[in-house]
This record gives C-alpha cells, structure tokens and sequence, in this order.
C-alpha cells in the first residue's frame, strides 16, 4: 500500500496552538487571510480562563492595579520586552477583538477595562487580571461588595477545595462559608470537573444539581463553584443553573485539568475549521524551510505525510513545555529553524542559588530576537526571511509567570505579527 | 486445566522500547488531561494517568493483572489530549496480549477463534458456501418483490472488479435484508464491485485479544483474497475497527498489498459531490434532528479530519445543515462510545455502561433524534446505553438514510426506524 504526500497551500500558516497560534488565527480570518493551523495539544489546557494584561512589575512587592500605566513603565524600564514594542492602542484592540470573538463563539468575556480586575484563584487568593469570562464575573463582584456567599465544592474532586478558598480569604470577606455535596449520578470514587462540566451540558443533569445547590445555599443569595458549568455553552448552562436556583452563580478556576482550558482548546478546534481554518491538531511540524516562492512545511498526521506550502509562516511554538525551545547540556535551542536564542552564557547561570529569588531566573528571558515586523533575526541582525513572523512566549526579553502576563503576550505579539503577515502578502500580491 | 498465571511485564523497560523519545513515560508531567478526558478513569479504580505512574514505581505485578486493560477500548483519546503526545494504548496492547489465553475476557477469545476458523474469517464463523446462500437468496427475494430493483446484482468473486466490498458478519448472520441498501446505492452510482467468498467478513478480534500473530493471519487472508480478484480498491463499509486492524496492520507487519484501502464514507461524500447519489433534505419535513457519532477506528486513529468532515457532508446532505447537530467534543477529539476495544464481547456489562455514560451525556446534550454512525460496534453500544440510561434515540446505518432520502427503502430495510421516520415515508 503506497502512503501519498497531500500537498496543501496556504496563504498562513500558524505553527503552534497554544494561545499565541489560535490568536493568530483568528485575527487572521477576521481579515480574510486563508489559514492553515498546525500544533501538539499544547498547554491551552492548562489556563485558568483569566486573560492576563499584565499583573506583577519587576521590583515591585505589588499587584498591578493599572496594567496600562504599568505599560508604560515597562517601555521605560524594559524597551526589550515584547510588550514594550506594542503601542497600548494595539494592545487594547488586540484584547478587544479577541474576546469579542470569544463571546461569539459562545464563551462570552468582559471587555478590556482601564484597570485590572481582582480575580479569585483555586487556592483562594487573589490576583489581577484583565479580562475575565462571565462565568466567573460575579466572584470579583461578590468578593467587593463583600456579599454573603457560600462556595460549594464535592465529593470526590480533587484540586478544589472550598475549605481552602474560604480559609484563605475569611479574613476579607466575613461572609464567606463552604459546603460540599455530592454530584448528581456520580457518587464514588475521583470525579474530574470536566466530567462534570460535560455533564451539566444534560438539562437533567443541572436540575438535580440545581435542587442541590439550593440546599447548599441556605441563605445565601451567591455561590461560588469549581469551573464546572458546561463545556461547549458554559453561559448558557449558567444561565441555566441561576434560573433554576434563583442564585447568582459564578465559577472559581481549579487546578489542572481545568474546565476553562478545556473549553478554550475545543471551542478553537470547532469554530475554526467551521471559518475555513485548515486546522491540523494534535501534529508538529517536522521540516521547515523557505525558497524564493513560499515556506514549506513538512509534517504527519495519523494517516500519513502532509506538505504545506504557505506564502508566509507565524511561528508561536511556544517554550520548552510545547517544544518551541529546547534545554540541551550546551544551551538552548530552537529546534525548528535553530534560530539564534538570546540566552545566558551558561548553564550555570540559568538559575538563581534560590528557587524564589524576587529577582527571578535568567533562563525565563531566553528566547528569540523579532524586529519592528515581528520577524525572527538571525545573529546580525538581518530577519530569517520575509515570511516569518513570530508571537507569544517563545520571544525573548519577558518572564511572563512572574509578570503575569502570559496571555498579553501571546494575544497583542500574535495581532502584531498577524498584522505584518498582512502587510507582506498584500505587498507582494500587489507587487 | 489447571489455571494459569498471568506472567509480569517490565513496563517501564517497554514503554522506553516502544514509545519514542520525548514522548515516553519519562515525559508525563502528570497533568490528568489523559485521565479527566478518559471514560475509562475510575474503573477497576484505574485511570490512564495511574497507569502510567505505576508503570514508572515499577507496580508491574499490578499492571500486568489488572482488568483495566480490557475496560480500555485503546481508542487513544488520552494520546490525543495529552502535551506530551504519550501513546498509552499501546502498553494497554501489550498487557492485554501476555494475559493467558484462559485468563482473556472468552466472548473476545472465540471471536477471534471463530475469525480463523473458516475462510470467511467471520467473527460469527459464517462459512463460506453460507455467505454466498444468504447473499443469493436475499437477492433473489429483492427482484422478485421490488420491481425497480429486478435486476440488482450482488456480485460474488468477480475478477477485476474495482471495489472489493467486505461485510460485517452480523448482516449475513442477523439481519440479512441491512445489506440491500448497500447493494441499491452501488446500482445508482454504477459502481463495478464484488464480495468474495473468502475474506470478505470486516470484523477482527484477534487484535483486540492481543495477539499479533493472529491479527496478522486475519490480515493476511484478506489482503490475499483481494490480490486475488485483482481489485483495485478494498472497500470497507459501516464498520470501525474492520479498516483500523487492516490500514494499521499493513503498515505493522510490513505486508505488501497491491490495492488501495478506503471508506465507504469516503465515497458517499463523492458520490454526492459528483451527482451520482442525488440525495436531498426534503423529505424531513418534520425537521427531525440527527447526530454523528465518529467511531475512533477511522477518525482520530486513521483519517483524521478529512473522513470527519466527509462523514458531516454527507449527514447535512441528507438530514438538511438545519437538522444537523455535533456532539461536543466532536471529530477526531469524539468520546469512544465504549464498543470499541472488544468491549462489547467482552462480558463486562456494567464496567461497559459506566464507561458508556460519557456516550450517554453527549447525545443527550444534542437533543437529537437520532445517532447516524459508520460503526457497528458503535452502533450496539449507543443503542445499549440509550436504553439503559433511559434515552430516546434511535441509532441509524448511512445506508438507511441514502436509500430513504432517495425514496428506495424497502420494506423490510426499516428495522432502525422510528415512529417519526416511518411516518414520513408513507
């Protein structure tokens, strides 16, 4: 039996399907942009939902309470960083655009406001975010006005602990309590919340919940839950669940495997294919090289070889968790093109001698070197090619963890390479 | 007989053998994506994640007995989610191919069994002459009492046919009058097809028992009875594992085959393009409501997505786009419905319906009306778990619907319809 190459073109081609690669994609096919997506699964899963801006400046004890005036001390104190290259304007409108997608697609965000939002984590601390998805909107509401409200966690789910939450935060909020009930039909043994969230998508399913969550309540008016209200219509199911309990209901994040990852990751895979993305999951791209005409990208699904032919290529693989670089004994590497890596000079100086030094380590900065165009450099300075673009976490000169700035980056680096990929394609049609 | 024992693997040793680097049990960063995302998790208190985990602690006397590995339908839904790309499936392959013969879940045994005693390799164990008697007198019946259908053909062991055209054993076995739809809808496009006595039945258990040598037998009479007629393409119709234990078999045992394997989907959705099955919507004037279940065997663990999206034209084609409704997840990120694996021979019911659950909340969540699916295994456990979970669908064969749309199914042809459908024909 002969194994044939199907040869596919394109106008982009995103490689990476962390948040970087789908942003990529959609602000591509919001601008008519034919798109071919390839990515492993990625680390989507693993968010909590929250779309960072930016949270933490360096140096400062502080949460940041005004991501756009952070911004500008950042352009000050770190012209290199990544977001320091976007004007505010793009980045709001990179937020804006994204989310509005998001709602659309029917996980309905807040839009991007001129302060950060105190959000509730799985461990019951707080932290700052832009935007945050409706399910969970009233949490930070309730938690200002300090309202009554009960977080109801159960039986058997690991990585969320109402217990814990309301330890945390007593101290703030004096009315908060907890309970734990056991989830309709699933009595025993370890549940995880996207079971769960599977579940409730059962209108039967949410009117035994919703009969058990009344109880639950006693008389309190909000309640707070794991982030398990449904996966492919978490608004509707929450809607769903507040008219029948009368409450207002808002979702709590939970640690990996998480429901909101989950839903994102899904929610991509099945909106874009339906907008005329050629998405290819779960593959990596194996080969990738550029001739006069276009990049070629060579890779394998299951069921064989595919060759991609793509006239530019946005390249969001990641760090070293998604294979976007790669830690080797002589220093780190990006093993698609070997892009030079701005890194430390050795290994000995990737970490700190403390594991949480304020200071943070070295290594989290490595990362390749873009020009103005978002194009890779080769050492010298000259871009790889005029066709490649690069966005998200795979830039050097950011530690988005300690700045809590993950999704910033990813969403505003991949409106920005996207936006020159544009400007390429239309120059060289027009040309 | 004195019992046997079941002998213990060195898994991790395995695994590093097996899986390649950068995607072996050293790359787990123990998230649970596999297990959260598993219908299997909680049964026999085992989940892809803990299996892993002990794998890595060495608890391989454990790992070797547990019966888990025959509540794992290998459909490779944890490999899919997982970051790390970790093929789990294929240590379950493994346990599942050292247990003892007399130890092995019997039902998937003697199917496998059955598989290689005739030259049908029938999992029902249908001999030859017999298929051949139950086509012929099927045929015979249609002409005589369908006049648009007098000169059908059904034909067997013909040279130099294009499509050499395999059979689940349960049409000829069970439900012999499931196999002229088919047969009409190659009549309308005009295709030049064959069955042939020998190789003709789709099933395969032997590679659910786990033993590799038998699979390759099975394979290799098939592959042989094709190269025989001479066909150019072999055909797989409404079955999952049938193409997976044959398209993955090739490529495993190196074997040469000289024809072209494809999916009956594959050429619904053509035909339809090229006019040659003028299918419409029209007929569901009450805009009755249709799901697709993807069977594991030949989205996520052979196509991919092109098969997905064939499968899904073809559906909103018939059914009308309106009528259509995806489950979540869908495509090559579908539940396996629990029948897969061998499940369903297996004789561990409850373990099946716990699994199947999963299958349950997804079709509920649709709301629809009916499941179509390409699958027999499939098709036994969504009707299995509907009426034990107390659901109200009904589970449709491709060929009901085509020959429905196109006002050709017979009277007898109507065993999977409901009041609803049955209403609209007549």
């Amino acid at each position: 039996m002969k194994e044939e190459v199907r040869n596919l073109t394109t106008q982009l081609a995103v490689i990476g399907s962390g948040i970087a690669g789908f942003a990529a994609s959609i602000f591509a096919v919001r601008r008519n942009i034919a798109v071919a997506q390839i990515g492993n699964t990625g680390a989507v899963a693993y968010t909590t939902g929250y779309l960072d801006l930016l949270g933490k400046e360096d140096g400062s004890p502080a949460a940041v309470i005004d991501p756009w005036q952070a911004l500008d001390t950042l352009a000050a104190t770190q012209p290199d960083h990544p977001l320091a290259k976007i004007p505010a304007a793009d980045i709001r409108r990179s937020f804006t655009e994204f989310t509005a997608f998001l709602g659309e697609c029917g996980i309905a965000y807040g839009k991007p406001q001129d302060h950060n939002v105190t959000a509730l984590t799985p461990a019951g601390t707080l932290k700052q975010t832009l935007c945050v998805p409706a399910t969970m909107a009233a949490g930070p509401r309730a938690y200002a006005e300090k309202m009554p409200c009960v977080i109801i966690d159960f039986n058997g789910l690991k990585g969320f602990s109402g217990r814990q939450v309301a330890a945390n935060l007593q101290d703030r909020w004096p009315g908060l309590t907890t309970e734990r009930i056991g989830f309709p039909d699933m009595s025993h043994g370890e549940i995880y919340p996207e079971v769960m969230a599977r579940a409730l998508e059962v209108p039967a399913t949410r009117e035994k919940l919703a009969d058990l969550l009344k109880k639950a309540a006693g008389e309190a008016q909000v309640i707070g839950l794991p982030a398990v209200l449904g996966m492919h219509r978490p608004d509707h199911v929450k809607a769903e669940l507040e008219r029948l309990t009368g409450l207002t209901i808002f979702e709590i994040p939970t640690m990996p495997p998480s429901v909101p990852g989950i839903r994102l990751r899904e929610m991509f895979e099945q909106v874009l294919p339906e907008k005329g993305v050629t998405l290819i999951p779960q593959q990596k791209v194996t080969a990738l090289s550029f001739d006069s005409g276009a990049a070629t990208l060579c890779l394998c699904d299951s069921f064989g070889p595919i060759r991609l032919r793509a006239e530019t290529v946005i390249l969001a693989t990641g760090r070293f968790l998604s294979g976007g670089l790669e830690a080797g004994l002589t220093g780190i590497r990006e093993p698609l093109l070997d892009l030079p890596v701005t890194q430390p000079e050795s290994r000995a100086h990737w970490y700190c001698d403390r594991y949480t030094d304020s200071r943070g380590h070295a290594i989290h900065r490595a990362g390749i070197e873009i020009d103005s165009s978002f194009r890779p450099l080769m050492t010298g300075g000259r871009p790889y090619s005029e066709r490649l673009f690069a966005a998200g976490v795979i830039l050097a000169h950011q530690d988005w963890i300690r700045g809590r700035s993950g999704a910033g980056i990813a969403i505003a680096t991949a409106y920005k390479a996207v936006e020159a990929a544009e400007r390429f394609l239309s120059s060289s049609s027009s040309s | 007989m004195a019992d046997s024992t079941i002998p213990t693997i060195n898994f991790k040793e395995k695994a590093m053998e097996l899986l390649p680097e950068g995607a072996s049990f050293e790359a787990c960063l123990t998230c649970g994506l596999c297990s959260s995302g598993c219908p299997a998790s909680g049964i026999e208190n085992m989940d892809p994640r803990k299996f892993i985990r002990m794998a890595m602690l060495g608890m391989d006397a454990e790992l070797s007995q547990t019966p888990w590995v025959w509540c794992c339908t290998q459909c490779k839904r944890c490999q899919h989610v997982c970051p790390m790309n970790i093929d789990i499936s294929q240590l379950v392959f493994l346990a599942r191919g050292n247990w003892p013969q007399d130890k092995k879940p019997s039902g998937i045994v003697r199917s496998c069994q059955m598989i290689r005693s005739t030259d049908s390799t029938s999992a029902m164990g249908l001999p030859p002459a017999d298929f051949v008697f139950v086509v012929e007198d099927v045929l015979q019946e249609v002409r005589e009492t369908q006049p648009a259908f007098r000169h059908l053909q059904a034909p067997m062991d013909k040279t130099g046919a294009f499509f050499f055209v395999n059979q689940n054993s349960r049409e000829p076995m069970s439900e012999p009058d499931e196999m002229v739809p088919l047969w009409k809808i190659f009549d309308l496009v005009g295709a030049d097809w064959t069955y042939s006595s020998k190789g003709w039945a789709a099933e395969n258990f032997c590679m659910f028992s786990g033993d590799e040598e038998a699979w390759y037998e099975v394979i290799r009479k098939r592959v042989d009875a094709v190269s025989e007629l001479g066909c150019k393409v072999w055909l797989n119709t409404e079955c999952g594992h049938s193409y997976y234990t044959m398209w993955h078999g090739l490529k495993r045992f190196g074997l040469a085959a000289d024809f072209a394997l494809e999916s009956l989907i594959t050429y619904y959705a053509r035909w339809i393009r090229e006019g040659k099955l003028p299918v419409n919507s029209r007929w569901n004037t009450r805009k009755i409501k249709f799901t697709v279940q993807d069977p594991c065997m030949i989205v996520r663990k052979a196509y991919g997505e092109s098969i997905a999206l064939d499968m899904r034209f073809v559906v909103k084609s018939l059914v009308g786009e309106e009528n259509f409704i995806d489950m979540q997840p869908n495509r090559s990120a579908n539940y396996c419905c629990g029948g897969g694996g061998g499940f369903l021979q297996a004789g561990m019911t409850d373990h099946r319906r716990t699994y199947g659950k999963r299958k349950f909340d997804q079709i509920a969540a649709t709301g629809a009306a009916y499941v179509l699916t390409p699958c027999h295994n499939c098709h036994s456990q969504m009707e299995d778990i509907g009426h034990f979970y107390g659901g109200s669908y009904g589970v449709v064969h491709f060929w009901t619907l085509i020959c429905l749309s196109l006002g050709i199914l017979g009277e007898n042809e109507r065993t999977y319809l409901g009041p609803d459908l049955l209403a609209l024909i007549d």
